[in-house]
């Protein structure tokens, strides 16, 4: 193994750059993404949503709307016979059947035989509202006298946590010096190029097949069966390519594809339903929003001694998967350094706002802003460079954190080394800005599901000598699958492009947690790895029982000690011909080690762990405050790297993410309406933005990995934030403790401060 | 939506005349989708006689037809009306750009459309015809009916073209903006100047900012003030301060803070002036 783990390694190559055969579809205009779909008699689905941020419902009529020609189903909340589904919290419906609670809430659905046919009865449907007062600001939700936006959940707290470690209380007494400040972060959106999009089919059988391009689609699959009230093997998820995703998409929008199914079954027709750009952005799922309240305390050389962060996280109106973020962005930044003591208060609050999620990396990514932005503002009084801190306090190989990670590999503090002698940080020029970030990311999550940590894999030998990959794994433009079939190729002794990798079919596909947490590369990979070496030892096993004499096998090719080549193709015709059509198998399921993650949420929550330190170099006009990022540089520990190409397209799309929601993104509200929901005013980054992107890998070979790989998913975006903090603050004087990092924020800065030309 | 090609300005005109008011003149129609369908729509895009960019006795004839990607790569314009150049390279995208023309810039009446700030500057008077036969010319701020709104009726009147002196070797010109994405995002604030030095001091000055106004706004008292003044850091100064104090402007939750919008036109005309300045001693040539 440990030759094969170098030729992993080796520098770039075209077979370690390998893409699969999709994306030349991507590149060719060929690829059919959910938008694309059509089927036979296909209807098309709109959805009436409500005007108001926080109303009863007092009647709906839609005898109007019916009487549309081409009008063949409506439904409103009171026809639908599911209960209050989520993810983590039960607070939502497809379609309210009494009680709206956001501009944007889903009130009724059309389908109709086209757009047109159905936005016309849209218009049709008349609702009396009760108007209701609303609330949108979490400090105001929590008051006695504030509007309740869930009956269950007084004080409109929906989830809350309070945890210490170790002693804060004598860490800030002791401490020579304490920081504090607060921190005040917005919605993003993923912005990802293809919106939602479904088509639900009513099968014969009674259940549901759903064509939807999800991150995790065994998770949707549980989730519509249990809203549908559906057996599990009535549910089918097929799933079209994915117009990208970054998180947003983890378990897509569950009630359009509910509501999709409900119509399809009411006209035994097929549904087509689309997100329009607006909706993405006005009742899709962008990230939570956060006020992070954070106190440092420090010795006087430097060294961390405890951290107090109180967290208070906008909900919006429904949960989604805001709990889960809430509790990353509260902690995950913690294991980044060595703290021996930390205090946290989170709590997550309903407003009468768009729900809210996950976008790329859980929080952490915001979180980084805060933390990295305190650690550079304690530097600062005390006099220590900025990298000498971070070098002093960084996490190290074989650490068990403060929330009781356990560190294998890391090379954090050489990624610091390394992104700051790339970006010249002891050259620094005068009148330009430098930053640092440093991240830490559980690359293999393992605690979404306790009771399935890992991952599988299938792989057969086909007819024609060619291999077929089965994963529930998803790509969406990561590169996992040509990954997945060069991790196969290694095992096998074959060429990549001999790989095909199929994902997106829950009849024959795998189970899986899907692409969340950087489970990907580390734990999916990993399984490809088992399922090809159990495929090799069969073939070979095969092989030698064919031509009766003991095989080796060596670049795609078998042969005996007496000379004696047999092929791929022989070799599978020989095992279908003697089993009567079965297909040489190799199943692979890789089983983390048992996770020590208690009720307290301590413990070991990964199989490994990626690391990552970028450095940015700015510049900021002084009569303006207008920002220019010259550059950032990214430097990773993703263990081995196994596609060099596919691994710096992740860090230049990351951090081209990073930038946008640390400089120009971030959602605005008038009375709790998205005052931005276009891509005109929600201004993501242009390629005339971007920053020169230069990655670095520092390949460190983790002990679990396959061949010695971590993930590469959502740590590419976490260091920017507080590494363009840092570098805007090192410019101007002084922090902008709001994202986005505007000109108009800097000019305060240099106003303030008297610096200002 | 029934859909015409005119071949000549006769044609469109009567194709106007025919539609009764049903039907709008488009050329670029970069924003046709944004302002929803027209029930008739008359293309004059491809009439040559408003595509033409022509320097004539000192005076420069631009058709309204000309694309923004045409003004900001003709040699001509950079040279003798720099600003314009400038403020065409400035907009949208390649794609709005290669598109997007300058009469339809006019007609669309953004209050800081960037052509309309640099033509404003350059003292551009419009000239248009209507389906009557009558022909006309009007200083392009008189256009404005009010925010996103056109005196021009496209139901009726065609802008043919836009008429304004070229920059001669004591003059200059100049545009800029300030907007929060390099592409595609509409301006906090953008300005234009152009400038006459004789014997080292200011004897003409035309000061235009955006948005203040339904129009682009000359900023009169600046201006004034200028006349009879050295080009210098401490003029640049006081023009900052003037045109600061002179513009009156509103805050936005979309773009930024009416002090901040105040501050930047300052910033922003005192950089203008001393590009255009530098432009009239020959210094500097884009």
């Amino acid at each position: 193994m440990q030759t094969e783990a170098t030729a992993v390694s080796k520098p770039i190559s075209s077979k370690d750059n390998y893409q699969s055969a999709e994306v030349w579809t991507k590149v060719t205009g060929k690829a059919i993404y959910g938008i694309d779909l059509r089927l036979p008699g296909m209807l098309y689905g709109k959805i009436l949503r409500s005007p108001h941020p926080h109303a009863r419902i007092r009647k709906i009529n839609t005898a109007a709307a019916l009487k549309v020609p081409g009008v063949r189903a409506i439904l409103t909340g009171s026809d639908l016979s599911c209960s209050p589904y989520g993810i983590v919290i039960n607070d939502e419906m497809p379609l309210e059947p009494d009680h709206v609670r956001y501009v944007g809430d889903e009130v009724a659905a059309v389908a109709a035989v086209d757009d047109k046919k159905a936005e016309e009865a849209l218009k049709l449907i008349h609702v009396e509202y009760e108007t209701l007062p609303a609330v949108f600001d979490t400090g105001e939700a929590q008051l006695p006298e504030a509007p309740q936006l869930h009956e269950n959940f007084p004080g409109n707290v929906a989830w809350r946590r309070e945890v210490v470690r170790g002693d804060p209380e004598s860490a800030f007494r002791n401490a020579d010096l304490v920081v504090e400040s607060k921190f005040h972060i917005p919605q993003f959106h993923p912005a990802y190029l293809e919106p939602i999009a479904c088509v639900a089919v009513s099968e014969p059988d009674g259940g549901i097949t759903l064509h939807a391009a999800v991150q995790s689609p065994d998770i949707v699959r549980d989730l519509l069966a249990q809203v549908l009230k559906l057996p599990l093997s009535r549910v089918r998820i097929v799933g079209p390519v994915m117009g990208g995703g970054f998180g947003g998409k983890v378990y897509g929008n569950l009630n359009l594809y509910l509501i999709s199914a409900f119509l399809s079954m009411q006209t035994g027709l097929p549904v087509k339903m689309q997100l329009t750009r607006e909706e993405e952005f006005t009742a899709g799922r962008p990230m939570v929003a956060a006020e992070i309240k954070m106190r440092m305390a420090l010795g006087n050389d430097g060294t961390f001694l405890g951290r107090e962060m109180d967290l208070i996280t906008d909900n919006g109106a429904y949960s989604n998967q805001a709990p889960w973020v809430s509790n990353t962005l509260a902690e995950r930044n913690d294991s980044v350094y060595h703290i021996p003591a930390i205090k946290t208060k989170v709590r997550l609050v309903y407003t009468n706002k768009v729900p809210t999620g996950q976008y790329r990396a859980y929080g952490n990514q915001v979180a980084n802003f805060a933390c990295e932005s305190l650690i550079d503002m304690a530097a600062k009084k005390l006099k220590i460079d900025p990298l000498e801190i971070r070098l002093r306090n960084c996490v190290r190989p074989g650490e068990t954190t403060v929330h009781g990670l356990q560190i294998k590999s890391c090379g954090l503090a050489e990624c610091l080394a390394a992104a700051a002698e790339e970006i010249g940080w002891t050259k620094r020029k005068k009148g330009h800005g430098y930053g640092l970030g440093a991240a830490i990311h559980a690359s293999g999550s393992v605690v979404f599901d306790p009771n399935l940590r890992g991952a599988s894999a299938r792989i057969s030998l086909e007819l024609d000598g060619n291999i077929s990959l089965f994963t529930g794994e998803q790509d969406y433009g990561q590169g996992t699958h040509a990954a997945f079939s060069q991790i196969a190729a290694i095992a096998l002794d074959l060429e990549p492009s001999r790989i095909s990798v199929y994902s997106r079919d829950s009849l024959v596909t795998p189970y899986s947690m899907g692409a969340l947490g950087m489970r990907q590369a580390t734990i999916g990979g990993k399984a490809v790895q088992l399922a090809a070496e159990k495929l090799r030892e069969k073939i070979i096993r095969t092989a030698s029982e064919m031509i009766g004499e003991p095989v080796i096998m060596e670049k795609g090719r078998i042969g005996s000690a007496s000379g004696r080549l047999v092929d791929f193709t022989e070799i599978a015709h020989y095992y279908h011909g003697r089993t009567s059509g079965l297909t040489l198998t190799g199943e692979g399921s890789y089983v983390p080690p048992e996770s020590s993650y208690d009720d307290a949420k301590y413990g070991n929550i990964a199989v490994t762990y990626s690391f990552a330190a970028h450095a940015a170099e700015v510049e900021i006009d002084p009569e303006t405050g207008a920002l220019t990022v010259h550059r950032i540089v990214a430097a990773h520990d993703s263990g081995r790297i196994i596609n060099h190409l596919s691994a710096s397209g992740q860090i230049y799309g990351g951090v081209v993410q990073g930038f946008g929601m640390s400089c120009l993104e971030g959602y605005l509200f008038n009375e709790g309406r998205v005052a931005n929901p276009t891509l005109a005013d929600y201004k993501i980054p242009t390629a005339l933005d971007v920053p020169d992107i230069t990655p670095i890998f520092i390949e460190t070979d983790d002990p679990e990995g396959p061949y010695g790989a971590k993930g590469l998913g959502e740590i590419v975006q976490v260091p920017v934030p507080g590494a363009l903090a840092n570098a805007v603050a090192d410019a101007a004087g002084d922090w902008v403790t709001e994202m986005p990092i505007t000109a108009e924020k800097i000019f305060r800065i240099l106003s303030k401060r008297g610096a200002a030309k | 939506m029934s859909y015409f090609t005119a071949a000549s300005l006769d044609e469109a005109l009567k194709a106007l005349r025919e539609a009764e008011g049903k039907a709008l003149v488009i050329a670029g129609a970069t924003d046709l989708f944004l302002k929803g369908m027209p029930p008739q729509a008359v293309d004059i895009a491809s009439l040559p006689e408003l595509g033409m960019i022509v320097e004539e006795q000192d005076y420069f004839t631009v058709g309204a037809a000309v694309t923004h990607a045409a003004a900001a790569s003709s040699p001509l314009i950079r040279v003798k009306a720099t600003a314009l150049a400038e403020a065409c390279a400035a907009v949208g995208s390649p794609q709005v750009r290669n598109l997007g023309t300058i009469g339809g810039n006019l007609v669309n009446a953004a209050p800081a459309a960037d052509a309309a700030v640099a033509l404003s500057a350059l003292g551009a008077k419009a000239f248009l015809w209507d389906i009557d036969g009558r022909r006309w010319g009007e200083g392009l701020e008189n256009l404005y009916a009010g925010y996103n709104r056109s005196r021009i009726d496209s139901s009726r009147e065609i802008v043919l073209n836009l008429i304004f002196k070229s920059c001669q070797f004591n003059e200059g010109s100049a545009f800029a903006r300030f907007a929060s994405r390099k592409a595609l995002s509409l301006p906090m604030v953008n300005t234009a100047a152009r400038i006459r030095l004789e014997n080292g001091v200011f004897t003409d000055v035309r000061l235009v900012a955006a948005p203040v106004k339904p129009a682009p706004t000359r900023l009169f008292k600046t201006e004034e003030a200028l006349l009879g003044k050295k080009p210098n850091e401490e003029t640049r100064h006081a023009v900052e301060e003037l045109a600061s104090a002179e513009a009156e402007v509103r805050g936005s939750l979309l773009r930024c803070t009416a002090g901040y919008r105040r501050h930047l036109i300052g910033v922003l005309a005192g950089r203008v002036l001393m590009t255009a300045v530098r432009r009239a001693q020959g210094e500097e040539e884009s």
